[in-house]
């Protein structure tokens, strides 16, 4: 069961594509504080260059492609993963401030932040003694 | 099953064998006999680590020559990945360590794992231990490790004579 778990998931609704290879659903975490919001994804293989993010209205879509993720010669022994595309996609709510969303990638991994609009972060109100 | 794969016209050619369904579950059935075969050397994937707890995903491949290895592990530093060859196995270890900003944040998704991994490959033949190299590029590892020259020797020609 549990081995089930770690295991990519395939996208299923994925639309036909051109390359000839299965995608997967990264697996994220979002997470918020008072001034963003963060998403951070897995994508083992992919690298700034083939990493693509795109917002289209608020639909926000990353993907990512793995070059020269099989290993060619020999016979396989163990395969426990499957090679693929990466893609996922979120909706934003207005709140975010579009111009300033930040995006890196390290080690395989895919961070985003995402600026709250100053309309919607938190305010204080001080109280005036009366 | 999507419906593409029913329509001929649109039907990928099996790229290469290993993506066939019926070669997974064999692939599935030969690693589950492995895991019980090899003894308790090679613990099984399933057990190597706690529940929800990283693990990462390994590829073994076996050519004449040597032993390719590769495993995701995205999110891990180079610096906290340990790979030990002995001369018939190898041992991956390492952390994914979980950022320490991210706590007392509100969590929407928490679909990633951490936590620290081993895991031990038995290659059930002789390596040449000194000449392996290792890489670790975007959160993947690839290990090289050559078959000793007494391995790859098994299997020498015989040449039969005419008499």
């Amino acid at each position: 069961m549990m081995e089930k778990e770690m295991q990519k998931t395939e996208n299923v609704s994925a639309t036909e594509r051109i390359r000839n290879v299965k995608t997967f659903v990264p697996r994220v975490d979002i997470y918020e504080d008072k001034d963003s919001l963060f998403l951070v994804a897995d994508m083992p293989g992919v690298d700034e260059k083939t990493v693509d993010i795109e917002l289209e209205k608020n639909v926000l879509t990353i993907a990512g492609r793995v070059e020269n993720g099989r290993i060619k010669d020999g016979t396989l022994m163990y395969s426990e993963y499957e090679i693929g595309d990466y893609e996922r996609v979120f909706t934003l709510s207005d709140e975010i401030d579009r111009d300033k969303i930040v995006a890196t990638v390290k080690n395989g991994v895919l961070r985003l932040e995402l600026p709250k609009a100053e309309k919607v972060k938190p305010k204080k109100i001080a109280i005036k003694a009366a | 099953m999507r419906i593409r794969n029913l329509l001929p016209s649109v039907q990928r050619a099996a790229a290469n064998d290993a993506d066939h369904p019926f070669y997974s579950l064999q692939r599935q059935m030969n690693s589950l006999f492995d895991d019980f075969f090899t003894g308790f050397d090679a613990t099984p994937r399933s057990l190597a680590s706690g529940v929800g707890a990283f693990s990462p995903s390994i590829d073994v491949k076996e050519s004449d020559k040597d032993f390719v290895i590769r495993a995701e592990l995205p999110g891990v530093e180079e610096k906290d990945i340990e790979v030990t060859v002995t001369n018939d196995a190898v041992a991956i270890k390492g952390e994914k360590k979980e950022e320490k900003e991210d706590k007392g944040k509100n969590y929407y998704y928490m679909e990633r794992s951490y936590g620290s991994f081993n895991r031990v490959i038995p290659l059930g033949t002789e390596t040449d231990a000194d000449k392996a190299h290792a890489s670790f590029k975007n959160g993947v590892l690839n290990i090289t490790i050559p078959k000793s020259a007494q391995a790859k020797a098994k299997g020498t020609k015989v040449p039969i004579k005419a008499t």
